[in-house]
């Protein structure tokens, strides 16, 4: 289980960035000024975020780019330390000690690659040795992998030399292989064609089927109405709506009664909060 | 099952080994590279010289006064020099631009008033054109070694011819012995070239690995995986400091023995020299030398790392790493100087304190508070530089800079 309460982080701007908002001008008469607006020396990218993701559920944060879906989920991955809230991984509190919060959880990025001078299975078992999988238990998870996603005939090729589809097995498999209670995936088909994005999606379903819990983030609506238990919208590192997907297309109905589809729920939610700001 | 340090270090090691471009700055420069070039050029610079002592120097005399240097014996005098060729010209205005364009060696130019002043036993005008740009200016030195024997010759006439016997004139016989060994004296020349050499191969070794090692993992995007393992900020630190000291430490170790191998190989070296040269890679020597490029090697791991780690990019890495070549090279540079010595004051200063340090050790001249205190602040540096890059590693504004 991954739990998140009242999470918060916010970034310094730089000089450059702080000249730029100054020349943008100031914030409209009346209005609060925004997270990292023209005279704001930080920039608040998630602000008091709260979820809980359950075994053998998926959970999607869906958000548009810049939302603070990446920030959250490193938090969440401990690359990032939050300036407040709490975060608990598999019942391990992951601020106090973020080492056991890591081994129990499998992180993969779509901008993730592979060390190129080493072949698959090298890889594979660098991430096997950082998590301190014996060598037992890493044959054994490495034997049904390999065969599970196809590369066994790749292992001991350089991952330079293996398409992209290849790669991202290889990643896949770098990702799980010390069998995490929690897997996070940050945008991780971003960028992939299809073939090979049909096979995070597949690990994902995988990883519920056997009671994992799943955190992913995405802007593509279609992955979450296909994966998702659970989701939360995210917008300005705020979070605009949560609940079950059911439960959240239930609430999305109109003014004539009809229901809204999620992408037309999400574009409502997002346009709804910008007014507020302006 | 192995530390998280071991298994970085292990997997970064082998990871570096397979890169083209750290084995070649690590291994193929120093090892194979460096000595070709050292053999290269000690050889064909023994050739040139040999060719410029053994050739006959084609030399034209103008005599001003026609007659007046075969009066003197001047003319005669060359003439009976081996290794000259000499034809006598009379278009004095010429002479400049055939020596310029090598048809000549060199020339002698007879003025007017040239046998008045032998026969008054004044000074005789007489002048030399020569090319100094050329063979190591041999021909100069070895027309003016004739000339010298030919002025002694007259020296000796003149003497005799106002009744002293020359020798009279030596009032003293000077006996000179130099006590210095042959160990010092390679130490003193050449001592200072050596360091500055490890110090260079430490740095260019640690370089490439050191920008892989971290500004590459950032761009591939690989960082975040490893960072997102169980092992901690100072551990991923630790296994990258090892491989790109390691690396850095390799290439001056590999540089040494790529020294020792082609001093042995060039021909010609004069026993003396190559006596001292091998007291000086005496392995009493050899490990001393390498004890203190290890905290060196140390320092610039940490150094390298660091900025490695801030830049975004393995070509931002480089344009940031590449000028602080400079900065390595200046302080090496400065104890070639004449006068910088290892004191106190000059033992606490980075780099140049290796620099120092090793010459002396070559020289067999250290002195052990000396060392001590070259030890004790590169030691320092060395720890310092380890805590300051783990602590980078743990920035968030540096690691996910963007």
């Amino acid at each position: 289980m991954i739990e998140v309460v009242d999470l918060t982080k916010s970034f310094p701007i730089s000089r450059q960035q702080r000249r730029e908002q100054a020349a943008a001008g100031p914030p409209a008469p009346g209005a609060a000024p925004a997270p990292g607006a023209a005279g704001a020396s930080s920039l608040q990218a998630v602000a008091g975020a709260s979820f809980r993701c359950l075994p053998g559920r998926v959970f999607a944060l869906l958000g548009p780019n810049g939302a603070g879906k990446t920030t959250v989920l490193r938090m969440i991955a401990t690359l990032l330390r939050p300036d407040g809230g709490r975060i608990s991984i598999a019942g391990v509190d992951a601020l106090a000690d973020p080492v056991a919060a890591r081994r129990r959880l499998g992180f993969l990025t779509g901008s993730t690659k592979l060390y190129e001078r080493l072949t698959a299975e090298e890889n594979v078992r660098y991430a096997a040795d950082l998590h301190g999988v014996g060598a037992a238990d890493y044959k054994r998870r490495r034997d049904a992998l390999f065969a599970a996603l196809g590369i066994d005939a790749y292992a001991g090729r350089r991952a330079g030399q293996l398409s992209t589809g290849m790669k991202q097995k290889v990643a896949i498999a770098r990702t799980i292989i010390h069998d995490p209670e929690v897997v996070v995936f940050d945008e991780a088909t971003s960028g992939l064609d299809v073939i090979a994005a049909r096979a995070i999606i597949q690990l994902i379903q995988d990883c519920r089927a056997r009671g994992k819990t799943v955190l992913f983030s995405t802007h593509i609506m279609s992955e979450v109405t296909m994966l998702a238990d659970d989701l939360a919208v995210v917008h300005r590192g705020r979070l605009l709506a949560m609940g079950g997907l059911e439960e959240v297309l239930a609430r999305a109905v109109d003014e004539r009664g009809q229901r809204r589809t999620l992408e037309d729920e999400f574009v409502r939610l997002v346009d709804a909060a910008e007014e507020v700001r302006t | 099952m192995s530390s998280p340090a071991l298994v970085v270090f292990r997997k970064e090691l082998r990871d570096t080994l397979r890169d083209r471009r750290t084995l070649i700055a690590m291994v193929v420069v120093p090892l194979l590279l460096f000595p070709l070039l050292m053999v290269g050029m000690a050889k064909f610079s023994q050739s040139r010289a040999a060719e410029a002592r053994d050739k006959t120097l084609a030399v034209a005399v103008a005599d001003a006064e026609a007659g007046a240097g075969r009066g003197s014996g001047l003319a005669d005098f060359l003439r009976h020099e081996p290794g000259l060729e000499i034809t006598e010209v009379q278009d004095v205005m010429a002479l400049p631009e055939r020596v310029r364009t090598e048809e000549l060696d060199a020339a002698i130019v007879i003025p007017a008033g040239y046998a008045a002043a032998v026969a008054a036993h004044q000074p005789a005008p007489l002048q030399l054109l020569h090319k100094s740009s050329d063979d190591f200016d041999i021909p100069r030195t070895r027309l003016e070694q004739t000339l010298a024997r030919f002025e002694q010759k007259l020296l000796e006439e003149r003497l005799r011819g106002l009744g002293i016997e020359p020798r009279s004139i030596d009032p003293l016989d000077i006996q000179r012995t130099d006590v210095v060994s042959s160990r010092e004296l390679f130490g003193k020349l050449l001592g200072g070239l050596l360091p500055y050499m490890f110090i260079i191969f430490c740095f260019t070794g640690g370089m490439y690995p050191a920008i892989d090692l971290a500004a590459g993992e950032k761009e591939r995007g690989t960082l975040e995986t490893l960072l997102s393992s169980p092992a901690s900020r100072l551990q991923i630190t630790l296994g990258k400091f090892a491989v790109v000291t390691l690396t850095g430490f390799t290439s001056a170790l590999l540089a040494t023995v790529g020294m020792y191998v082609s001093v042995q190989s060039v021909s010609g070296i004069p026993p003396a020299v190559l006596a001292a040269v091998q007291s000086v890679l005496a392995p009493g020597t050899i490990a001393l030398v390498l004890a203190l490029l290890l905290p060196l090697s140390v320092f610039f791991a940490g150094l390298l790392l660091m900025l490695s780690l801030y830049a975004r990019s393995y070509k931002e890495a480089m344009s940031i790493i590449s000028p602080l070549m400079i900065v390595v090279v200046v302080p090496a540079a400065i104890a070639l100087a004449p006068g910088v010595r290892l004191g106190v004051a000059t033992a606490l200063v980075p780099v140049l304190n290796v620099s120092l340090a090793t010459r002396e050790i070559i020289a067999g001249t250290a002195e052990p508070l000396h060392l001590a205190l070259v030890f004790a602040s590169l030691l320092l540096l060395a720890a310092g530089s380890m805590v300051a890059c783990a602590r980078w590693f743990s920035r968030e504004d540096i690691v996910f800079r963007s």
